[in-house]
């Protein structure tokens, strides 16, 4: 980083520009925009394009040159009015924009976390790119890019120093800090490689082709399906099958290619993991192309969710998410995912939960903690609606249709057994540690989903009842959080209203900041 | 281990004394429903002139149908607004609602992160006002109340801006609000 510092006219504070390297940075920050934003606002022109204009090759090369020389100059400009200053009033403040300028201010008091990441095109300088997190809000992140590794080291500590100061409780946690062992955890990439198979990425993957999935059946068909036809009939003397031979070997193509895709960028995302947990901090540090280094500590931690999916349950891992506040809405907790706001512990044997656990919740076991079920009501209410009518749905259809009635037998087995899992899974727990007090809510059917709260960090209590479970003395309840929410339903009366009061009872009694 | 002992001070929600909506609240929900129902009613009549085979088919059905789902829907809103009731305590804001589903829900203030004041034409002419409050992490408003006066939203409003955790008052006084 230059350390050339311009005086500001109108005030005494420092301004400093970042690195001329910062540029490369700049430059695929805009070509990524470019390509998630503006690609889609271009379709119309791309269509003309495709259809008035005849001489394409040297057209498109023109365009190419204009816009790549527009993406430099932009850049450029972007870079030169670049500037960012640490106010004496503990502020980030920074200039940017080109032909609207903006100045951000940025309150270290609201910096959530301060993260390190080094792209691959930073490391043979030496350069990182310094990310400040503000609480939930993407608009509102700060990203210095180009500096030294000890500069955006130097900055973290001295916001977290300043954050130590404001709570007394953070002193006392930075005081204990000093004692306590730093723990430490290692994935290897075999396993990481593993959460590609448990994950939902290929279908991602997938569903990100589905606007061109004319062309692509078009082009398999064409390209694809009559080769591996002839190769069947021609090979193997196939006639019959062929076509349909062709069609499996295809399907089991894809799946294998989407499995392949989503292996791959668990490990872009995951590779090398290391996680590290000292004085109720958390590190992480992971990443093929770009190796990020997440900080977060364990005050900013809304909710702890422990989940374990079908093919989880099959390799017998969990994953592990510590789940930060997103501002709002179920975009804004995605965009929180996606601004790595998440710290994702991806693939954990249930030897690795528990230990992980022992250093944030050391009363927390999930086999020995004693889960209150709900009402068998909820198991009856359930097999009605989810079991019976749908195999009365089916027998109907069936019996019309003329077809085998027993499917509906079938189904209502099946339907019956998943809605008995689904029951048996269903509980919460309520726990007091030195003072404080969890609650953990736990779902599920074939796999598990643990969500680990503490209940001062709730934000509203809801509880929801109709006639019939009013008649029965249950309730349903509802605890919103800053990130996502419980919900238990049919317990009993008593239960739920003593939650909710215990619950509000903690918010408002206790003045620990929650975020 | 949880203790889930007695404490005899702990605030009890159920205990609340929910003021009903304003006056004119009844009015707004009919209104509203009619101004969704007349012009549903003005294009079925213009399909029925239109389209001969459709008003042979359909217009019996219509004729008895649409006057019973009208008839319905306000029979349903007088229940809903009867139903519908919130109290703001020294720390906390609660609202009931629901008619088949009933819910009740506690918003402490401690945890508004923003509001907003909505009126539309018909609760401009009727001087009443919603109240939207907002928390971290929902999917929307939290507690969105409608039918209050537009006083009742300032005032909330004021009350909510001026709150502060630790201008403490007793809490056994808070149940008796």
């Amino acid at each position: 980083m230059s350390n050339t510092t311009i005086e500001d006219q109108v005030s005494p504070i420092y301004w400093q520009k970042v690195s001329p390297w910062a540029l490369l940075y700049f430059v695929v920050h805009f070509s990524v925009r470019f390509v998630k934003d503006g690609l889609l606002n271009l379709l119309p022109m791309f269509v003309v394009f495709v259809t008035q204009v005849e001489n394409k090759l040297f057209w498109a090369q023109v365009a190419g040159g204009i816009a790549l020389v527009l993406l430099f100059v932009y850049s450029f400009l972007y870079y030169l009015n670049f500037k960012f200053c640490i106010s004496s009033d503990n502020e980030i403040l920074l200039n940017k924009g080109v032909f609207k300028k903006e100045r951000l201010t940025l309150k270290f008091g609201r910096v959530q976390n301060v993260n390190i990441a080094e792209p691959f095109y930073f490391t043979p300088v030496n350069l990182v790119n310094c990310i400040f997190d503000a609480a939930g809000s993407v608009s509102q992140e700060v990203v210095l890019p180009g500096v030294t590794k000890d500069y955006a080291q130097q900055m973290r500590k001295q916001i977290f120093d300043f954050k130590a100061q404001q709570q007394e409780e953070i002193q006392n946690t930075e005081q204990s800090e000093t004692d306590t062992i730093e723990n430490k955890l290692s994935i290897s990439n075999k396993e990481i490689a593993k959460f590609g198979l448990m994950s939902n990425m290929a279908i991602l993957a997938i569903a990100a082709l589905a606007p061109f999935i004319n062309l692509i059946v078009d082009f398999l068909e064409k390209q694809i399906i009559t080769k591996v036809e002839g190769f069947y009939q021609q090979e193997l003397g196939m006639l019959a099958s062929a076509a349909t031979f062709a069609m499996i070997t295809l399907i089991i193509l894809l799946v294998l290619a989407a499995v392949m895709l989503s292996v791959t960028m668990s490990l872009i995302r995951f590779y090398n993991f290391e996680l590290y947990f000292k004085g109720q901090k958390f590190k992480r540090i992971a990443g093929l192309l770009e190796r990020h280094q997440l900080s977060m500590s364990m005050d900013k931690v809304q909710s702890i969710v422990i989940k374990q999916n079908l093919m989880g349950r099959l390799l017998k891992r969990f994953t592990v998410e510590c789940l930060q506040a997103s501002s709002g809405g179920i975009a804004a907790g995605a965009a929180a995912k996606k601004n790595k706001q998440t710290l994702v512990l991806p693939v954990l044997n249930s030897e690795q939960v528990d230990s992980v656990c022992q250093w944030i919740y050391p009363w927390f076991n999930s086999k020995k903690l004693a889960f209150k079920r709900a009402e068998r009501a909820l198991l009856y209410k359930n097999l009605g609606f989810y079991s019976l009518l749908p195999s009365a749905l089916v027998f109907g259809f069936c019996f019309i249709a003329d077809i085998n009635t027993l499917i509906s037998l079938g189904v209502l087995v099946v339907f019956s057994g998943l809605v008995t899992l689904s029951y048996q899974r269903c509980g919460y727990y309520m726990h007091e540690d030195n003072g404080r007090f969890y609650m953990v809510v736990r779902k599920g059917m074939i796999g598990v989903h643990y969500r680990v709260f503490e209940l001062y960090k709730a934000q509203s209590a809801r509880s929801i009842s109709t006639y019939l479970m009013r008649k029965s003395g249950l309730k349903s309840l509802y605890i919103q959080l800053a990130s996502g929410f419980a919900f238990m339903p049919y317990i009993k009366q008593q239960d739920a209203d003593f939650i909710i009061d215990f619950t509000i009872k903690q918010i408002e009694s206790d003045t620990r900041s929650w975020m | 281990m949880f203790n889930n002992q007695q404490i005899m001070d702990l605030p009890k929600h159920s205990d609340i004394s929910f003021k009903p909506l304003a006056d004119k609240a009844l009015l707004h929900a009919q209104l509203s429903s009619l101004l969704f129902y007349i012009p549903l009613i003005g294009a079925l009549i213009a399909v029925c002139y239109f389209n001969e085979a459709f008003a042979n088919n359909a217009q019996t059905y219509l004729l008895i149908g649409m006057p019973i789902l009208v008839a319905v829907s306000m029979l349903y809103n007088m229940i809903s607004v009867r139903l519908r009731g919130f109290a703001v305590r020294n720390h906390d804001i609660a609202f009931k609602k629901g008619v088949i589903w009933q819910q009740v829900t506690v918003l402490p203030l401690a945890r508004v992160q923003h509001m907003e004041i909505h009126q539309g034409p018909i609760e401009r002419k009727l001087s009443l006002a919603s109240i939207k409050l907002f928390s971290a992490g929902g999917v929307s408003a939290d507690l969105q109340i409608s039918g209050l006066t537009h006083d009742d939203c300032k005032n909330m409003r004021q009350f909510v801006q001026n709150y502060r955790q630790d201008d403490t008052t007793p809490q056994a006084t808070l149940v008796d609000e």
